[in-house]
């Protein structure tokens, strides 16, 4: 052995695989762990079917109690990083079925917006697929898609994942087509492309502001987001009150969106 | 949609369409191997060019890929393979490749061609060749397939 040489003990080796291993192997126990319990989108439910998971916790309680008066019924969407979008899909078309008119309204503007991913310079390939599933959904809505059959589609994680990365690239060529305005929020020394690749197109990356307000923009879909949080909460109308009217209702808890129901809807 | 009747998966369709487009219309500095490749669609092999007025100017390389069959929301396994393996800050020398859009921030809307251009993009951009600082002992520590790493991405600035 040449003299001068860094040379690392054997068990030492092992040991950093090992844990590089280990350390993967235990994310993806977590990840399992909770998509088998939790459905991609749940049933309606009780909003004060919330209440046991804030036994001892007054403040929390409360806000549940409040947020009763107004919205009798959630739907939970499980917890990866993607329940933004999902919620926002599953409620949009939720919201349509039944209606042949609102369905060609939505129709016509999935279909508008892929020029807004032209425009941004996605190519083709990565998104038709996307979007020519979005679009089979939409038509088996205006066939007469029963709710039922609609949460069946969901909670399918092929499909559910394909309509979610099409709402995610969607956002993205919002955010770059007006890129001047959104640059302003974007915090750090971050571009606005940057941050497109890193916290809008991969899967799992959370949701903020930003990108409910390119979402609802690109495809003129007013959202509501009910703050539950320990924070002032409080309430939130994207894109614009002024403009669009809130067509879904989301419940906001530190890092989770679910899906709320107005009393009567 | 596609209306082609075949048997194929998702991501079988999908890179089909991929290798389609690269093959009509090859972007600059990258070529499928399509002779070495057979007919798995699953395994390519790439060429790449070295950039012009860049420290790899006039160099070759060979990309492997591999997909899985949940790509594009999987990333696929990219490695640099064959006799020259670039003399790079972020490339080892097995191969194996640290950049971030191969496992934590890929993307389903990105592809081999995104991959390419940000591994083109990311020797051009190189001031100094030489190996990662822990080349000798990830090389003899890692598993042969680098998604099976907790890479601790670099400063991107390398």
């Amino acid at each position: 052995m040449s003299s001068g040489q860094v040379t690392q003990p054997q068990a030492e080796i092992d040991s950093a695989a090992a844990q590089d291993e280990l350390t993967l192997k235990q994310q993806e126990a977590i990840d399992k762990e909770i998509s088998s319990t939790i459905p991609l989108v749940g049933d309606r439910e009780c909003v004060t079917n919330l209440l046991p998971e804030y036994e001892s916790d007054l403040v929390y309680k409360d806000k549940i109690l409040e947020i009763s008066k107004t919205y009798e019924f959630f739907r939970r969407m499980r917890p990866d990083g993607n329940c933004f979008f999902r919620a926002f899909c599953y409620g949009s078309i939720e919201r349509v079925l039944g209606n042949p008119g609102a369905i060609q309204e939505y129709r016509d503007r999935l279909v508008a917006s892929k020029d807004i991913l032209k425009a941004t310079g996605f190519t083709q390939f990565t998104v038709e697929d996307f979007y020519d599933t979005f679009l089979d959904v939409l038509d088996k809505a205006a066939e007469g898609l029963a709710a039922n059959e609609l949460l069946k589609l969901f909670q399918e994680q092929s499909l559910a994942d394909y309509l979610v990365v099409y709402l995610r690239i969607l956002t993205s060529a919002e955010l770059r087509k007006s890129a001047e305005f959104y640059s302003n929020f974007i915090e750090g020394d971050r571009t606005l492309e940057e941050f497109c690749q890193l916290e809008v197109e991969p899967m799992y990356k959370e949701s903020d502001h930003i990108h409910i307000t390119a979402l609802t923009t690109a495809l003129g879909v007013g959202v509501k987001v009910i703050y539950m949080d320990r924070g002032l909460g409080g309430q939130h109308e994207f894109p614009d009150p002024e403009n669009i009217a809130p067509a879904i209702y989301l419940l906001y808890r530190p890092g989770h969106y679910d899906i709320l129901y107005p009393k009567g809807t | 949609m596609s209306g082609t009747g075949s048997a194929q998966t998702p991501s079988e369709r999908r890179l089909q369409k991929e290798l389609m487009s690269m093959i009509s219309e090859p972007p600059p500095g990258m070529k499928v191997d399509t002779e070495a490749m057979g007919n798995e669609l699953n395994h390519w092999l790439v060429r790449l060019q070295g950039a012009e007025g860049t420290l790899f100017e006039g160099e070759n390389f060979m990309l492997q890929f591999k997909f899985g069959p949940k790509y594009p929301f999987d990333s696929p396994e990219v490695t640099f393979t064959g006799e020259n393996i670039p003399l790079h800050p972020h490339v080892y020398s097995n191969g194996h490749i640290c950049l971030s859009i191969l496992t934590d921030d890929w993307s389903p809307a990105l592809s081999v061609q995104a991959v390419c251009l940000s591994i083109i993009s990311m020797l051009s951009s190189c001031k100094e060749k030489k190996r990662p600082p822990d080349n000798a002992f990830y090389v003899k520590t890692c598993s042969k397939n680098p998604k099976k790493t907790k890479w601790w991405y670099h400063d991107d600035s390398v």
